[in-house]
């Protein structure tokens, strides 16, 4: 369960995103002026197809410069109208009969029910709400061209970008209202489908320790079952209460009287529905079996390398530099126990069976320790056993103890810059760990989840604003059912560009689109070469000439998913301020030049056709 | 009032060709045209269907481009969007959002407009009474009668107090009251100062309000002037007289009889528009190519 892409910090995005965006920028607005004169050159030749661009030029910038919030706001009004008039509340029952349906099949007794619930709520309004943002925003120009309500509006004196922005503008505004509601309703949907509680009376909790003269005694006891699990409950001699973590959550427990009889009541899970705020390493480092510094782990064979491994009973390990681990991020109050070091470790077993003791869970041993900067060397911490497609948590004492004795402090010996390096090794032999950077992480703190939930939608918000841009901008030029489908286009090709950038820039084993052909039919497989001579050639040479042009087309499309944090919300994880705020300027930097597209589509076109 | 020499209208050699999705010529809607309407005068288009009123209508609002040629309104070109401040236009149908009531759409209308909001609240009261819908003001658009509708769209027209005003067959979809109303309201206009630019098929209606106009033909011109001038029937001559005793109709009758001529009655007859129209359209398919080019007047 972790989040499997790195979020580069801030500033640093920024600068190279900024550079990247007006590149891409200004070789469309090249594009788009040499196409446009060249077009105008064929009828009505070079001299004139030059005063025209130039005139078309000035007036977008004054048609940009001058636009009046007022008209703006009128245009958006009247997109309000008529988006209510189209009856939008109908999403609300179709989410509402969603949810409904949704009740019976989320099975809330499943080892993860709060990422079951959430990823099934945030999809569903996703989902709905981009639905609904493509069919409002493609249909409603054209439709205003169609029936010639347009030349009443553009007989008056507003300008075709007001038309578009108002539009957008509107859409959104209904979008917004609407994504709202139903994040409200998720939120209720998800906090009440979890709630249960369980029931402890006396007469189940059994003593385990007597103290000498009969005195209470602690006692222990299971809850009853409710969604297939229950807690241990332990109750010590002074009636404090302690519920043992299980599926994930614990319940808050308070003991009352009732009927002579003590009554142990449950309060609603807590813990399942998080916002885990991570710090990730810096940078992840391997030593090979040998001891010496190595790039990578082993490859153990797949084919998406996205994890390294470890070989067992070696020297090799994987150490994880982490940065700014000082007292004040790790207060003593909140963190009595040590620093929480959350690991997901993949294993790669070679034999299988019983490896250890039987009274210990079957596992594999590995070994904790922290960096010594002064020596370099690692200080074991703990030994541990992986638990294999589960987060495990793994404490770091604030006092570590070396092996001769002495005791060193976490934040003033081993990390007195900030730094920190935790190892990792695989202590059984030809057994394997495997990892990424990502994989291990400190959980600083943990953010409200409302707010994470109102993060993820943000998410979807950002997604449904950029459909209405790119709904609003082929609404300016094309038929409505041609604009919707153009739309999803779009849509379906943002959700695939980095798939088609890898294609674009060859990073795809097997080739381009006619070499991949080509193999298909002639039933070569990916690893082997095509025999030299002119055919390869010309595959070649038209791959090229292919990739470039689907290089060039996901550069231009929003990837769509990235917009997204229903991973996160799902998987717990806080949604940094960094990453909201890069979606929210790279939706930002797509819709800028949508704009202008559509504003230019509506200038040039004759609205009485 | 009289027509002042002021250009609010200017044609130069307008010409729309309509093509298809692939650039192929399916019509010349509009050939050459040349015109001018001035400043205070009503302007009458006439000709029948598919003539290229509308087109010119259009060309002139900047809602099509001309193919060749140029349009000028106020001295501007038709695409600039800030003619738009000083005009109305009342479409052939009135296009409007049937999801709005009568007041919606007026408010709406006046906010592209840079009025404040009292005056625009006082005006959208104030043409909502004019065009006679006080009493249904609140319903949507979508429930009113084709007559109501097209008072609305007359009422959204004005909602700026234009100084110009096309109007895109006017008195269609509204009964014989509606029709009277709505010409004594063009007159009213002139009255005020306003220019209007008026086209229509409905030759009564164009013969009486209209002080110029201009008659097209398959894209065109055939015909411009004043309406007085072009219907009056230059060789007959049309006395009528009271008053005068039987020797002074004998010598009426001598000085015609001299000139052999046969009384009918005296003074200048009218044609009706009918009339002319007809003439010129049966013209027209007689010897095509014929056309009236610029201003002739007598």
């Amino acid at each position: 369960m972790v989040i499997e892409y790195a979020i580069v910090p801030f500033l640093e995005w920024l600068s190279t995103s900024f550079v990247y965006w007006l590149m891409i920028l200004g070789g469309v607005v090249a594009a788009a002026l040499i196409g446009s004169w060249l077009v105008v050159t064929l009828r009505h030749g070079p001299v004139v197809a030059f005063r025209c661009v130039g005139r078309v030029l000035s007036d977008t910038v004054v048609d940009l410069a001058l636009i009046a919030p007022r008209r703006v706001l009128a245009m958006a009004w009247l997109a309000v109208k008529e988006s209510i008039r189209r009856r939008v509340v109908v999403v609300f029952a179709v989410f509402l009969v969603l949810l409904l349906f949704a009740g019976w099949f989320l099975d809330p007794a499943s080892s993860e029910p709060a990422r079951l619930y959430l990823s099934f709520v945030l999809t569903a309004t996703s989902y709905l709400v981009l639905l609904l943002a493509l069919f409002l925003s493609a249909l409603s120009l054209p439709a205003d061209i169609k029936n010639k309500t347009l030349h009443t509006v553009v007989t008056k004196p507003v300008r075709p970008s007001e038309i578009v922005l108002g539009r957008i503008l509107g859409f959104t505004a209904v979008g917004t209202v609407l994504l709202g509601i139903m994040a409200l309703m998720s939120y209720v949907f998800v906090v009440r489908g979890l709630s249960h509680t369980h029931q402890v009376a006396d007469a189940d909790l059994r003593a385990v320790e007597q103290i000498d003269d009969g005195e209470p005694a602690i006692r222990q006891g299971h809850s009853s079952r409710v969604h297939k699990h229950r807690h241990e409950v332990t109750v010590d001699a002074s009636g404090g209460v302690r519920v043992e973590l299980e599926h994930g959550h614990w319940h808050d427990v308070s003991a009352g009287q009732s009927a002579g009889e003590t009554v142990y009541q449950f309060g609603p899970p807590r813990g399942r529905l998080v916002a885990r705020v991570p710090v990730y390493a810096r940078q992840l480092r391997f030593k090979d079996p040998t001891g010496e510094d190595a790039e990578e782990g082993v490859n153990v064979g797949d084919e998406w390398g996205y994890r390294s491994f470890i070989r067992g009973g070696s020297l090799a390990a994987a150490i994880w530099t982490f940065e700014d681990i000082t007292t004040d991020r790790f207060p003593k109050s909140s963190f009595p126990d040590g620093l929480p070091l959350e690991m997901t470790l993949e294993v790669f077993r070679t034999y299988k069976g019983q490896t250890d003791d039987p009274k210990t869970i079957p596992g594999i041993l590995g070994s904790l320790s922290v960096g010594d900067p002064k020596t370099g060397k690692p200080i074991e911490v703990r030994l541990f056993t992986a638990k294999d497609f589960a987060t495990d948590v793994q404490y770091i004492p604030r006092q570590v103890e070396t092996p001769d004795g002495r005791k060193l402090d976490l934040f003033k010996d081993l990390a007195p810059d900030g730094r920190l390096e935790v190892w990792i090794r695989c202590i059984q032999p030809m057994q394997y760990f495997g990892m990424a950077r990502a994989d291990v992480y400190f959980r600083a703190r943990n953010a409200q989840f409302w707010v994470n939930l109102a993060k993820g939608y943000f998410g979807i918000w950002l997604q449904m604003v950029l459909v209405i841009g790119i709904g609003a901008m082929y609404s300016t030029f094309l038929s409505g059912p041609i604009a919707l489908l153009a739309t999803m286009g779009t849509l379906l090709g943002g959700f695939f560009s980095r798939f088609m950038g890898d294609l674009g820039a060859g990073a795809v084993m097997g080739g381009g689109p006619i070499e991949s052909l080509y193999r298909l039919v002639t039933q070569k497989n990916l690893i082997q070469d095509l025999e030299p001579g002119l055919k390869t050639t010309v595959i070649e040479m038209i791959d090229h000439v292919l990739e470039y042009g689907l290089w060039v087309t996901s550069s231009l499309l929003p990837e769509f998913d990235r917009f997204s944090f229903s991973e996160h919300v799902a998987k717990g994880f806080d949604v940094s301020g960094n990453l909201a705020a890069q979606c929210a300027l790279r939706s930002l930097a797509f819709l800028i030049p949508v704009f202008v597209a559509g504003y230019l589509f509506l200038k040039t076109r004759e609205v009485a056709r | 009032m009289q027509a002042s020499n002021d250009v609010v209208i200017e044609t130069r050699n307008l010409t729309k060709v309509y093509r298809d999705f692939w650039g192929r010529q399916k019509v010349r809607a509009l050939k050459a045209l040349d015109l001018e309407v001035r400043r205070g005068e009503i302007f009458g288009l006439l000709g029948p269907n598919g003539s290229g009123k509308t087109t010119t209508i259009k060309l002139l609002l900047g809602l099509l481009f001309p193919t060749s040629g140029q349009s000028l309104v106020f001295g501007r070109d038709a695409t600039d969007v800030s003619k738009n401040e000083r005009l109305g236009y009342l479409p052939e149908e009135s296009y409007l959002y049937r999801f709005l009531n009568a007041e919606e759409t007026l408010d709406f209308y006046g906010r592209l407009f840079k009025i404040p909001r009292a005056v625009r609240r006082q005006r959208t009261f104030e043409l909502i009474e004019m065009v006679g819908l006080d009493w249904a003001r609140r319903r949507q658009l979508k429930e009113y009668s084709k007559g109501m509708v097209r008072r609305i769209g007359l009422a959204q027209a004005l909602i700026n107090d234009p100084e110009l005003i096309l109007l895109d067959e006017p008195t269609t979809g509204l009964d014989p009251i509606g029709t009277r109303e709505m010409k004594d309201l063009i007159l009213k206009l002139r009255d005020q100062g306003k220019t209007v630019l008026m086209c229509s098929h409905l030759l009564a209606d164009v013969q009486d309000v209209c002080d110029r106009i201009a008659i097209l033909y398959q894209g065109e011109l055939k015909e411009l002037g004043r309406v007085d001038n072009l219907l009056k029937v230059r060789d007959v001559t049309e006395i009528r007289a009271s008053g005068l005793d039987a020797q002074a109709q004998q010598e009426i009758k001598a000085v015609i009889e001299k000139h052999q001529g046969k009384l009918l009655s005296m003074g200048n007859p009218t044609s009706t528009l009918e009339e002319l129209f007809l003439k010129i359209i049966r013209e027209s398919e007689a010897h095509p190519g014929r056309r009236v080019r610029g201003e002739k007047e007598s």
